[in-house]
């Protein structure tokens, strides 16, 4: 695979931090998608329930579970998968796209199958099958050497934590190369990105309207820090995914921060919605749960890839 | 339709690569290497024949279009000129607030008489600026200026007092924030007012700061005539000129250079604290955040180039507490557990660093432009 092979300037100063014109195209595409289908509408109406509101015919009939897949000169760089998904973890959508998306990429197996396909990720203690627990769908053994199969998913318990992801646990994780499990670990980082960015924009529209002693929350300068400090995170987190994904050695650490500080701007959205916050209606907890399940998920892999 | 399109990338490969050489002959060795034996008056002159090295080079005012005697190059070579400055230990030139303050006001403000006057010698380093905005009384609150310029024939008598002006011992002139229509509301009354240093009334004194160093002066001006072709903007308009300065003082440039000292810090503590677990996930994380004070700055560079304003104002806009918080940290650490060997550095670099959430706009200035000019919270 020609993918990860990585812009390698002699000094490092030509180093861009901007996606290339495929990675900006396919985050603007997807942020219209996912715009379009929920009218951004809050996560909690959705996130639940059995139809999500971007069915996968309308994902894969516009192709957009092969988008990193390798064909020419001009595909997808790791610093393009991030855009698009952090565009897609907007959405927060219960949709296997981005796991069929790196799965495609990195196994000839996965790419002969027609629906969805995902992987196992490592826990620690056994591993967890992002959707698998959605009809159909197809486990890819190996990711970035050659062979490896898809199975079907084994049986085992509901993933209790990252609801979005509708996971199950499964006794063993999926074999990834180095270079697949760094890029699977931005593009799981990048997603929660997108879902901080979503919890940050809600946050701001919340105090805007929510009034207490006859104004907004929002015009009391401590909750005004606490949105800049949440602001200054996910920057941070952002700019912590670019140095990863253009920079190889950096990939692990770089997401596990980018997650970090993505959990720290989630705190903060939790905190300024008062008493509404910590309600399971309002929903801002299923971006926080994908977070935590995310964080544990990428620190195991750093660990295993060390 | 054909067009040349240049190459960015191997442009500014080109251009780092030029620099390096630069730098690697130009930096004088007395600086390098005997730096520690120079007296503060020999360090001085160092730094002002800098300014003029970096003219003659062709690296002064990298960015400043080339009608004015700049480089015409963009944010990204003055990002990587700054670095590699740092990295070669060249001094630190009096002409600071002239090329990254002055000058594009000027540019952006100004008349073309006064352009053709100052900027000149802004870029080869024969006049070096300072900028007299805070007071004692204006501090955060910038729009509580009371120096007052009062109207005389052809101009203003300037009175009143600045503080916290960096270089006002070695400048030949001051940009100064005054009242000049003491009945206006708040923000319609200030004028931008260019200010000659060399004349009778204007009295400096030194202000020394807790780590010892002298960086700031107090300057007091009496009955200081400024003509009415030294003043940037309408009377009134001060407040819209000295906006746009605070905008390019948080901006880019400056962070360029205090990545390069954060960065020699953390890895001075790689160096020492590196083999001990105790701290092995607090250097992580310094490490991390100091890589990201860069690459904040390179995709800063890069958003300004292709144009995207909302991405750019939030990517700018947390810049500053990017760096100065992460500063604090970095000496926190060393004072506390470097080897006492090097207690001298740690010490100085703690105190020193007490001042960066405060200077040219407070960490809570700064997260109140994120609030209400990035996430559009109400004042």
């Amino acid at each position: 695979m020609t993918t990860t092979e990585q812009q390698k300037p002699a000094t490092g100063y030509a180093m861009t931090t901007l996606p290339n014109e495929y990675g900006l195209m396919g985050a603007e595409g997807i942020a219209d998608l996912v715009k379009r289908a929920t009218s951004h509408a809050p996560i909690a109406t959705y996130v639940e329930e059995p139809e999500p509101p971007i069915s996968w015919a309308a994902i894969s009939d516009a192709g957009w579970d092969l988008v990193g897949i390798v064909e020419d000169e001009s595909c997808a760089t790791a610093r393009d998968l991030v855009a698009i998904a952090k565009a897609w973890g907007y959405g927060s959508i219960p949709q296997p796209l981005l796991p069929s998306v790196l799965a495609k990429r990195w196994s000839a197996a996965a790419r002969e199958v027609n629906g969805p396909v995902t992987f196992a990720l490592p826990l620690g203690d056994g591993a967890l099958v992002p959707f698998g627990a959605v009809d159909g769908i197809m486990v890819a053994s190996t990711l970035g050497a050659p062979g490896g199969a898809v199975t079907e998913v084994p049986t085992g318990e509901i993933d209790g934590l990252d609801l979005v992801g509708r996971g199950i646990h499964a006794p063993a994780a999926t074999a990834f190369t180095a270079d697949a499990g760094r890029e699977v670990a931005l593009v799981l980082a990048a997603d929660v990105l997108g879902g901080a960015e979503r919890l940050l924009a809600d946050s701001v529209t919340f105090v805007n309207e929510r009034e207490q002693f006859g104004r907004p929350v929002g015009s009391f300068q401590a909750v005004k820090h606490k949105l800049a400090t949440a602001t200054v995170d996910v920057e941070a987190a952002d700019t912590a995914l670019i140095w990863g994904a253009q920079q190889q050695v950096n990939a692990f650490r770089g997401a596990l921060f980018a997650v970090d500080r993505c959990i720290d701007a989630a705190e903060v959205a939790v905190h300024v919605h008062g008493g509404l916050g910590f309600t399971w209606e309002v929903g801002l907890h299923f971006p926080l749960r994908k977070m935590l399940s995310v964080r544990r998920i990428i620190e195991r892999m750093e660990r295993d890839h060390a | 339709m054909t067009t040349t399109t240049l190459d960015p990338v191997r442009d500014i490969e080109q251009f780092a690569a030029d620099a390096e050489q630069f730098l690697s002959a130009a930096v004088p060795s007395r600086w390098k290497e005997g730096r520690g034996t120079l007296t503060s008056h020999e360090m001085d002159e160092l730094r002002r024949q800098w300014d003029f090295i970096l003219w003659e080079g062709g690296y002064s005012g990298l960015s400043i279009p080339t009608e004015y005697g700049g480089r015409g190059l963009g944010l990204a070579e003055e990002i990587v000129f700054h670095v590699l400055a740092g990295k070669a230990q060249a001094p630190d030139g009096l002409a600071r607030i002239g090329k990254s303050l002055v000058t594009p006001m000027l540019i952006a403000l100004g008349t073309e008489q006064q352009r053709t006057q100052y900027i000149p010698s802004i870029m080869n380093g024969q006049e070096v600026w300072c900028q007299g905005f805070s007071e004692p009384q204006a501090g955060s609150d910038l729009a509580n200026i009371q120096a007052r310029a009062r109207r005389v024939d052809g101009g203003y008598l300037l009175n009143g007092s600045k503080t916290w002006t960096s270089f006002a011992q070695h400048a030949r002139r001051c940009f100064v924030l005054a009242q000049t229509q003491p009945d206006a509301g708040r923000y319609r009354n200030l004028s931008m007012l260019l200010v000659d240093m060399d004349q009778p009334g204007v009295s400096i004194s030194d202000i020394r700061q807790i780590s010892g160093a002298v960086h700031f002066a107090e300057t007091r001006f009496e009955n200081v005539f400024v003509p009415d072709t030294d003043r940037v903007g309408d009377d009134g308009d001060g407040w819209k000129v000295a906006m746009r300065v605070l905008g390019d003082e948080r901006g880019g440039i400056e962070t360029a250079a205090r990545y390069v000292e954060i960065r020699s810090d953390v890895d001075a503590l790689l160096d020492v604290l590196g083999d001990d677990p105790t701290f092995a996930s607090l250097l992580r994380d310094l490490d991390i955040r100091t890589e990201l004070v860069h690459w904040q700055l390179m995709k800063v560079a890069d958003l300004e180039a292709a144009g995207d304003e909302g991405a750019l104002a939030r990517a700018g806009a947390v810049l500053k507490l990017m760096w100065s918080e992460l500063w604090q940290d970095v000496t926190r650490l060393g004072v506390a557990h470097a080897p006492v060997t090097q207690q001298k550095h740690w010490s100085y670099q703690y105190l020193e660093s007490r001042a960066v959430t405060i200077y040219g706009g407070s960490s809570e200035i700064q997260r109140n432009i994120l609030a209400e000019r990035v996430l559009g919270l109400p004042k």
